[in-house]
């Protein structure tokens, strides 16, 4: 059975084609998230031309923009653009199935966590020790893309040190959003200024409106 | 049954706070279980995480999947997984409608630029946490550094140290996603076999 192309293709076998795709996805892709994002274009975009390579673009920015896990929300949006509501539910169950079973049955299969048996625990060691590089890696480069001046670096430094003062992250994230607001108010108001007294206030200006457009 | 119903509300909770990817979940799962409920030691989630990342699947949905587990067996995993699960669809659901008119209103910009440095300073704080559980031998004494500030000797606690095959692989595994393109699920099998090997020299 070889399901058609493009808007040939019936509702039942989208939702189909939606299901097993993200199945074969998060069962096959060990990293998740933006390793998933090749194999997404192949599917979708070369074999069964459902979406543009463009719109596969802006769903990618915009799946790291909105809240939740990067897997999830590229099923939600790749099932929505497919077949709306009933898609991003195909999709999402299909992300969900592998992850979820297998899990479980290590879970039944290794009860404590805390193995005795010495190369298991060695073994253990070093995926934590590994997980700790991955994640300073990720860290280092996220911090590269965010932060684009001093004022910026120094708020990261006062959320982490909260952090480490027990601060709950809840509260932390939820605090975050006025002071975004509140920043990107002032930052606008700030360029129109500039804009307005340009040349009086050149030597004045920090240099962090020039920063800007650092990589 | 109220109590698979607290831990779907709490993974809503992580589901809808958890900007830049599946690493935001360690500051706030450490934060809620094994700080605050004390259901996982530090050292078990460790190893949960552990578990999470060699199984292929998002990191998120696994360590949700076994959070939920450890929690309540097969409801547990169930009501955790849809926790993560259900805020993504009714966000997406609602959102996907407008994406283009979406992304330069300046609400979302401001609560995006707030949102992402806060994101960086937990996944640097995730790093700290990891780092207990890596190259020093137990959780870092922040504590201790309190006494630098009034220009005393830190006193350490007992059994804190350096981890020097923790050192080793965790240095390893930075150079290598620096500088090569190796798959992670390489990084982590090696690792696994490098902390193996390394036990019974170290």
């Amino acid at each position: 059975m070889e399901p058609g192309t493009g808007l040939a293709m019936s509702t039942p076998k989208r939702l189909l084609l939606l299901y097993c795709s993200f199945f074969r996805i998060t069962a096959l892709v060990v990293g998740g998230g933006l390793a998933m994002l090749p194999v997404i274009e192949e599917i979708f975009v070369v074999k069964r031309k459902l979406m543009t390579r463009d719109e596969l673009l802006d769903m990618t920015a915009l799946t790291q923009t909105v809240p939740g896990i990067i897997a999830v929300n590229s099923a939600v949006y790749i099932g929505m653009k497919v077949a709306g509501v009933p898609g991003a539910l195909a999709a999402v169950a299909g992300a969900v199935t592998p992850p979820f079973t297998v899990i479980l049955i290590i879970a039944s299969l290794f009860p404590h966590l805390n193995p005795h048996n010495r190369y298991l625990l060695g073994a253990f060691a070093g995926i934590r020790a590994c997980v700790t590089g991955m994640i300073l890696v990720t860290g280092y480069r996220m911090f590269r893309r965010t932060v684009k001046n001093r004022l910026e670096c120094a708020v990261v430094l006062i959320f982490f040190v909260l952090a480490i003062m027990k601060v709950s992250p809840a509260l932390l994230i939820l605090s975050a959003i006025p002071f975004g607001w509140a920043y990107v108010w002032w930052q606008a108001r700030r360029l129109e200024r500039a804009g307005k007294v340009e040349g009086e206030t050149a030597g004045a200006e920090p240099a962090d409106v020039g920063k800007e457009g650092r990589p | 049954m109220s109590h698979y119903v607290v831990l779907f509300l709490q993974f809503c909770k992580f589901s809808v706070l958890c900007f830049g990817g599946g690493y935001m979940l360690i500051p706030l799962l450490t934060a809620e279980f094994v700080d605050r409920e004390q259901v996982l030691t530090m050292d078990e989630f460790g190893n949960l995480l552990s578990v999470a990342q060699v199984t292929p699947g998002p990191v998120g949905l696994n360590t949700a999947t076994y959070v939920g587990f450890v929690n309540g067996g097969f409801w547990g995993s169930l009501a955790a997984s849809l926790g993560l699960i259900v805020p993504t669809l009714l966000i997406g659901c609602s959102a996907a409608a407008g994406i283009d008119h979406w992304k330069d209103r300046f609400v979302v910009r401001g609560m995006l630029k707030g949102t992402r440095l806060a994101a960086v300073a937990l996944i640097m704080f995730a790093v700290t946490i990891f780092f207990g559980m890596s190259i020093f031998t137990s959780t870092i004494p922040w504590e201790a550094f309190g006494s630098l500030f009034r220009l005393e000797r830190p006193v350490l606690p007992d059994g804190f140290g350096i981890s020097p095959s923790g050192v080793l692989i965790c240095g390893t595994v930075i150079v290598l996603m620096l500088r090569t393109k190796l798959p992670s699920t390489a990084l982590l099998l090696g690792s696994a076999a490098a902390g193996a090997l390394l036990s019974v020299f170290l």
